[in-house]
C-alpha cells in the first residue's frame, strides 16, 4: 500500500508540476509545438541555399549538399534590398521611438492624471482599440491626399506623434496598465518636493518603466516592420517602399514571369530567400533584446 | 494615553487643515490643467485620425462618392448600399462572411485554450524554460507579416496526422455541411492556429504573474490536488485575462488584412466600401458584446453566493 502510494506520488505528484508523468507530458507538448514553430524557419533557411541539383534530388530534404547563394542574390536584387531595408528601418525605428514617447504620455495621463471627461476619453480609447482600421481607411486616404502626403512616409508617422498609428491604442493601454501598477509614493514625494507633472513624468516615471518601454518598442517595431496594409494603401505609387510591400511586389512579379513563359526554374528558393531577408533583421533584433523582453512581459502586467 | 491623544488631535488638525484646504483647491485645478496638457496630443490625434474619418466614412456610406480632379463629389443615396449588401447582392458579404465567421467561432476557443495551456506550462520551473520561452515568442515576429502567408502556401499549416486519420471524412459524415467545411479547414490548418497565438501566450504569461504563489502554497497545505488547484485557483484567477484575450483574438482575427471581407474595402467604390466596412464593424461589435455577456455571466456564477 505504502509502495503504491509512493509510486502514485512520484508519477502524478503532489502538485501539478512535480509528477514524472506530468514532466513527460510537458516536454512532449512543448517540444512538439516548438518544432512546429521552428520548422518553417529551418525550411526557409535551408531551401534558399539549395542549388539546382539539391532541389531536384529527392534524397535531399533538409540539409543541402552545397551552399548556393544565387537565389539569395536574386532575391536581394528583386527586393531592391538596400533601399527597401533603409526605408523599413527608418519607418519602423521612427514609429517605434515616437510611439513609445507619445503612447507613454497618454497612458500616464489615463493612469494617474485628472482631466475633464476622463471616462469619455477612455471609452474613446477602447473604441479605437476595437475599431477595424478599414472603417476609417478611405477617409484617411482622402485626408492625406488633401494634405499631399500620399506616397510619402508621413501618413505612417504623423498619427504616431499623437499616440495613434498602428496599434497605438493598444500601446496606450499597455502603458496605462503599467503606470497604474506602480506605487504612488514616488510621485507624491516628488510632488511635495515641488515637481510638476512634466518633471515627475520624465525624471521619475519614465526612467523606471524600462520593461514597458522594451515591450512597446519591440511590438511597435515588429508590427510596423511587418505591416504591408497601410503602406500599400498610402504609398501605392511610391518607388521607395518598405520591405513588407516589396514581398508582395516580388510575388506578383514572379507570377507574371511564370505566366509569360517561366524564365525561372525555381520560384520557391527565391521566395524563401526574400522571406528570410525580410525577417532576419527582426530575428537579430529579438536575439539582442529577448532577455529584457521576456522580463518586461512578466513585469509590465502588460494587460488589464 | 489614548484620551490625551484624542484631546490634542482636533486642535492640531484644524490648524493644519486651513492652509491645506486652499492649497488643495489650487492643486486640483493645477492637476486638471496638467492632465489636460498630457492628454491633449492624444485627443487631437483621436479627433483628426479617428473621429473625423469615422464620421466621414459613415457619411460616405450613405452617398455615391465620385473622386474628381477638383475634389470629392457626393450625392445622397440613403440606405441603398446597405440594402444592396445585406439583401440584394449576397456575393459581397455572405459568401465570404459566413464561412469566415464559422471559422472564427471554431478558432477563437482553440486559440484561447491552447495559449492558456502553453502560458501555464511556460510559467512552471523546468530545465530549458528560458530556451522555450524564446522560441514561443517567435510567432509574434512572424504572424503579423506576410511571411505567414508564405508558410501557408508551403503547406506548413497542415498536419499530416489529421489527413492520415481520415478526419475529413468523419467530419463530413457527422456534421452538417455548413460546419464541416470551416471546422475541417481549421483542423487542417491547426498549425496556423498555433501561429496566431503569439500575443495571447504573452498576455496569459503576464496575467499568470498576478496570481501570487502563496495561494498555491495554501492550497497545497490544505491538500488540494493539482486538478482542483487548476479549476479553483488558476482558472478563476485568469478569468479577466481570458476575457481580454477573447477580445484581443476577435479584434485580431477580424482586422487581419488578409481577411476576406477586409480585402473588399477598396478605393474603387468609396460608398459601397464604406457601407461594407460599417456592416463589418457592426458584426465585430456584436461578437465583442457576445463575449462580454458571456464573461459577465460567468463572473456572476463564479462569485461566491450569500456573502
Amino acid at each position: 500500500m505504502g509502495k503504491w502510494l509512493w509510486l502514485r506520488n512520484k508519477l502524478v505528484g503532489l502538485e501539478a508540476d512535480k509528477g514524472l508523468l506530468f514532466r513527460a507530458f510537458l516536454y512532449l507538448l512543448l517540444v512538439d509545438v516548438a518544432f512546429i514553430y521552428l520548422k518553417p524557419v529551418f525550411y526557409m533557411m535551408t531551401t534558399m541555399v539549395k542549388g539546382a541539383p539539391d532541389l531536384l534530388d529527392p534524397a535531399v530534404i533538409w540539409v543541402p549538399t552545397a551552399l548556393y547563394g544565387g537565389h539569395l542574390a536574386e532575391a536581394i536584387k528583386m527586393l531592391d534590398y538596400a533601399k527597401s531595408f533603409g526605408v523599413s528601418l527608418t519607418v519602423s525605428t521612427a514609429s517605434a521611438v515616437i510611439q513609445v514617447v507619445s503612447c507613454s504620455i497618454a497612458g500616464y495621463a489615463f493612469a494617474r492624471l485628472d482631466f475633464p471627461l476622463k471616462r469619455f476619453w477612455f471609452g474613446a480609447l477602447l473604441f479605437t482599440f476595437i475599431m477595424p482600421a478599414q472603417v476609417t481607411i478611405l477617409p484617411s486616404i482622402l485626408l492625406f491626399k488633401e494634405l499631399g502626403w500620399i506616397n510619402t512616409f508621413w501618413p505612417l508617422l504623423v498619427p504616431t506623434l499623437f499616440g495613434h498609428g498602428l496599434k497605438g491604442a493598444l500601446f496606450v493601454l499597455i502603458f496605462r496598465q503599467f503606470f497604474s501598477t506602480l506605487p504612488k509614493e514616488m510621485e507624491e514625494a516628488a510632488r511635495i518636493d515641488g515637481a510638476g507633472a512634466f518633471r515627475i513624468f520624465f525624471r521619475v516615471m519614465l526612467p523606471i518603466s524600462r520593461s514597458a518601454i522594451v515591450v512597446v518598442f519591440l511590438f511597435s517595431f515588429v508590427w510596423s516592420w511587418n505591416d504591408a496594409y497601410f503602406p500599400s494603401m498610402y504609398m501605392f505609387g511610391a518607388s521607395d517602399v518598405p520591405l513588407s510591400v516589396g514581398l508582395s511586389k516580388l510575388n506578383a512579379q514572379l507570377v507574371t514571369e511564370a505566366q509569360e513563359g517561366g524564365l525561372r526554374a525555381f520560384l520557391e528558393p527565391v521566395k524563401m530567400g526574400a522571406s528570410f531577408l525580410i525577417i532576419m533583421p527582426l530575428l537579430v533584433l529579438y536575439a539582442f533584446t529577448q532577455r529584457w523582453f521576456v522580463e518586461g512581459v512578466e513585469r509590465t502586467g502588460l494587460v488589464e | 494615553m489614548n484620551t490625551e491623544h484624542s484631546r490634542l488631535e482636533p486642535a492640531k488638525r484644524t490648524r493644519r487643515r486651513l492652509p491645506l484646504l486652499g492649497w488643495r483647491k489650487n492643486d486640483a485645478v493645477l492637476r486638471k490643467v496638467e492632465g489636460s496638457l498630457f492628454i491633449a496630443p492624444w485627443v487631437v490625434g483621436f479627433l483628426v485620425f479617428v473621429a473625423f474619418p469615422l464620421v466621414y466614412s459613415l457619411y460616405m456610406s450613405f452617398n455615391q462618392v465620385r473622386i474628381t480632379v477638383t475634389g470629392v463629389q457626393t450625392s445622397w443615396v440613403g440606405v441603398q448600399y446597405y440594402r444592396e449588401i445585406l439583401l440584394a447582392d449576397g456575393g459581397l458579404l455572405y459568401d465570404d462572411l459566413f464561412p469566415f465567421l464559422r471559422e472564427a467561432l471554431v478558432m477563437i476557443p482553440i486559440i484561447i485554450v491552447f495559449s492558456l495551456m502553453i502560458a501555464i506550462l511556460l510559467n512552471l520551473r523546468f530545465a530549458g524554460r528560458a530556451a522555450f520561452r524564446v522560441i514561443f515568442f517567435l510567432p509574434v515576429i512572424f504572424a503579423s507579416g506576410q511571411i505567414i502567408g508564405e508558410f501557408i502556401a508551403q503547406g506548413e499549416g497542415s498536419l499530416n496526422v489529421i489527413a492520415s486519420l481520415g478526419m475529413d471524412d468523419r467530419l463530413a459524415r457527422y456534421l452538417p455541411d455548413a460546419w464541416a467545411g470551416p471546422i475541417g479547414k481549421v483542423i487542417g490548418s491547426f498549425v496556423l492556429v498555433l501561429w496566431y497565438s503569439g500575443v495571447q501566450i504573452l498576455i496569459f504569461l503576464a496575467g499568470r504573474q498576478t496570481i501570487s504563489g502563496s495561494v498555491y502554497e495554501a492550497a497545497r497545505i490544505d491538500g488540494a490536488d493539482p486538478w482542483s488547484t487548476f479549476w479553483k485557483i488558476t482558472l478563476p484567477g485568469m478569468a479577466p485575462f481570458i476575457f481580454l484575450n477573447v477580445i484581443y483574438t476577435i479584434v485580431d482575427l477580424f482586422t487581419y488584412p488578409s481577411n476576406p471581407i477586409i480585402s473588399k474595402v477598396t478605393t474603387e467604390n468609396y460608398g459601397v466600401s464604406s457601407a461594407l466596412a460599417w456592416i463589418y464593424f457592426g458584426i465585430v461589435l456584436l461578437f465583442i458584446a457576445l463575449a462580454f455577456a458571456i464573461y459577465a455571466r460567468t463572473i456572476k456564477s463564479m462569485s461566491p453566493r450569500g456573502h
